[in-house]
């Protein structure tokens, strides 16, 4: 471990409270480049507070963060997403009432100068990706509504979007509860492609038999703190269930 | 085996219909306006004494009856598609109008000068009812009530009940209430405001992120759009159009009274709404905000025309509202069933 290079993302000892609760307490962390990584843990072990810092949406009390090895204070979401670092959400984090080329735009659109939109090249573009990169997307109209998508399909423009935009370091949390078996299939499809194309992922998920056919990596969290942090082979996923189940 | 049927059965690429495409533009609100004025030609060219719609006259009074209305529902309906209400407009309007004329009549200060003036109280009084929205945290519904109560109050405080007369001179009168032929300027402030306006919402990175602040501010929020400053901006630009509405009213009709702008907020919604506007925001088109607002005037002018009592514009345009709103619910849910079946 200690010669090979500076990890994608580290976070060191960081703690958080929300008043009286402390969700977090010396937590750290890694993601090297192009790892999958899985965090597990009970309700209320710090998961989801821990992927919010890092997507950039909480600020750590206490404790540092580094990006390839350089300190990246990760205090806003823009700063998140500058580093790469993009969250996927359950439902894709869409805005229903837009067209899914809008949306997979959202936030960087392409425009000339002053600020209009480029849009036949938003569209154009935004049929391409899913076409060829995300194929459920390939029987879509890119000027639907969102609203009219079934939740698999949200999180595909979701993932379509981050891999347009060369997202480094995906956070999905909880990606798969919502969708029907087919679904999450091609969900930890992608995961395992964008893998293959150096992409780092957090994956979030209650369901540890998935996370063994698609992650490399196990940190099982417990009541704030990191309990377990192994390899694949380090772990058989009986031993791993046995953790994150007697805490 | 179920699965397999349903992409079997799945289309190879599933393509918005015509009539989805129309819908989403709003062309139907278009087909029943048109539809509406072609009825009314007729029935005016049929029966012309007793119903004289098709005078200069009327065509005349419609031209400056309908940007009174629709400039002031171009900033409602930008504000409500990024999610927010503004029910001040109604005291923004005469209030921006009565420091105008007060300031021209009052202290004989130049009506340009004036009229700026009045349109930055606009823009402040928008301004501070989103900053008390955003810094108390609470609805822009209770905000704007609040503000609208108040600077109604205020306008008496400051300057009482009567009337201030208005009766500027020269290249302002043109500005503000001339003509061009039949094309009153009134008319052509509002057409500029619309399309300057529409090309902001639909065209505009803005446009873009009053859809996603109205829409899902949490989606918008997290791919890094600052939902609170995009929807401060609207704010700034109801309070400016509404502003801008007293002061082209004002020099119309040259006078200006407290309290005449009560029924401005809830038409200018209810305009938004008929144009297919979502009350809970992220939806709605500039073809939709214009078109709505001159259809409540359509509405107004052919009961004017017959001599009907006040009491069924009311009653006209509230179930027009309950109708159009019924109607897009009732688009949106087919939509989405097809979209899942």
């Amino acid at each position: 471990m200690t010669d090979s290079p500076a990890p994608l993302l580290e976070l060191r000892d960081i703690s958080k409270s929300y008043g009286q609760v402390q969700a977090l307490r010396d937590v750290s962390f890694t993601v090297g480049k192009g790892e999958t990584v899985g965090l597990f843990g009970d309700n209320g072990a710090g998961k989801s507070t821990l992927v919010k810092i890092m997507a950039g949406v909480e600020r750590a009390d206490a404790g540092s963060i580094f990006w390839e090895g350089k300190p990246a204070p990760l205090g806003s979401r823009r700063a998140s997403a500058e580093l790469g670092i993009e969250p996927i959400y359950q439902d894709g984090a869409l805005c229903e009432s837009m067209p899914i080329w809008r949306n997979v735009f959202l936030g960087r659109e392409d425009t000339v100068r002053g600020g209009f939109l480029r849009t036949r090249r938003m569209r154009d573009a935004a049929s391409d990706i899913l076409r060829s990169d995300i194929e459920i997307g390939a029987h879509i109209d890119t000027d639907r509504l969102v609203s009219e998508l079934s939740g698999g399909q949200r999180q595909a423009v979701a993932i379509a979007r981050a891999v347009h935009f060369k997202r480094s370091l995906l956070l999905l949390d909880e990606p798969t509860s919502a969708l029907a078996v087919r679904e999450t299939e091609a969900l930890l499809g992608y995961v395992r492609r964008l893998r293959d194309e150096g992409v780092s992922s957090v994956l979030i998920t209650h369901n540890l038999h998935q996370a063994y056919q698609v992650c490399e990596r196990f940190v099982v969290m417990s009541r704030g703190r990191v309990s377990l942090d192994a390899a694949r082979d380090e772990v058989t996923l009986a031993d791993l269930t046995n953790r994150v189940l007697d805490q | 085996m179920t699965t397999q049927t349903a992409e079997a059965s799945r289309p190879e690429v599933v393509r918005l219909g015509r009539m989805e495409r129309a819908r989403r533009a709003d062309l139907d609100i278009l087909a029943v306006f048109v539809v509406a004025q072609v009825g009314c030609v007729i029935a005016g060219l049929v029966a012309p004494g007793k119903f004289a719609y098709v005078t200069t006259g009327n065509f005349q009074v419609m031209l400056q009856a309908i940007p009174e209305l629709g400039i002031v529902a171009i900033g409602v309906g930008l504000l409500m598609i990024a999610g927010e209400f503004d029910l001040s407009v109604g005291a923004n309007y005469t209030f921006a109008a009565i420091v105008m004329a007060n300031l021209v009549t009052g202290y004989g200060m130049s009506p340009w000068g004036a009229a700026a003036i009045a349109l930055l109280v606009g823009l402040l009084i928008g301004l501070l009812n989103a900053a008390v929205t955003f810094w108390l945290r609470i609805p822009s519904f209770i905000t704007t009530l609040g503000s609208g109560l108040f600077w109604e109050g205020f306008t008496l405080l400051y300057h009482g009940a009567g009337f201030v007369s208005f009766t500027p001179t020269g290249a302002f009168v043109t500005a503000t209430s001339g003509s061009f032929g039949v094309l009153e300027v009134e008319f052509c402030w509002f057409i500029v405001l619309a399309v300057v306006c529409g090309l902001l919402l639909h065209r505009h990175r803005l446009g873009n992120w009053f859809y996603a602040a109205g829409g899902n501010a949490t989606a918008a929020r997290a791919v890094g759009v600052r939902t609170r400053r995009v929807k401060t901006i609207a704010f700034a630009i109801a309070g400016v159009t509404a502003a801008l509405a007293g002061i082209l009213a004002t020099s119309r009709v040259q006078s200006i009274v407290p309290g005449q702008g009560t029924d401005l907020p809830l038409n200018a919604i209810a305009a938004c709404v008929i144009g297919g506007v979502a009350l809970m925001g992220g939806r709605g088109t500039m073809l939709g905000i214009v078109l709505g607002s001159a259809l409540i005037y359509l509405i107004q002018d052919v009961l004017l025309l017959l001599r009907a009592p006040g009491f069924y514009l009311q009653l006209f345009v509230g179930l027009l509202i309950i109708a159009a709103a019924g109607l897009n619910q009732f688009a949106r849910g087919r939509a989405a069933r097809q979209g899942n079946g």
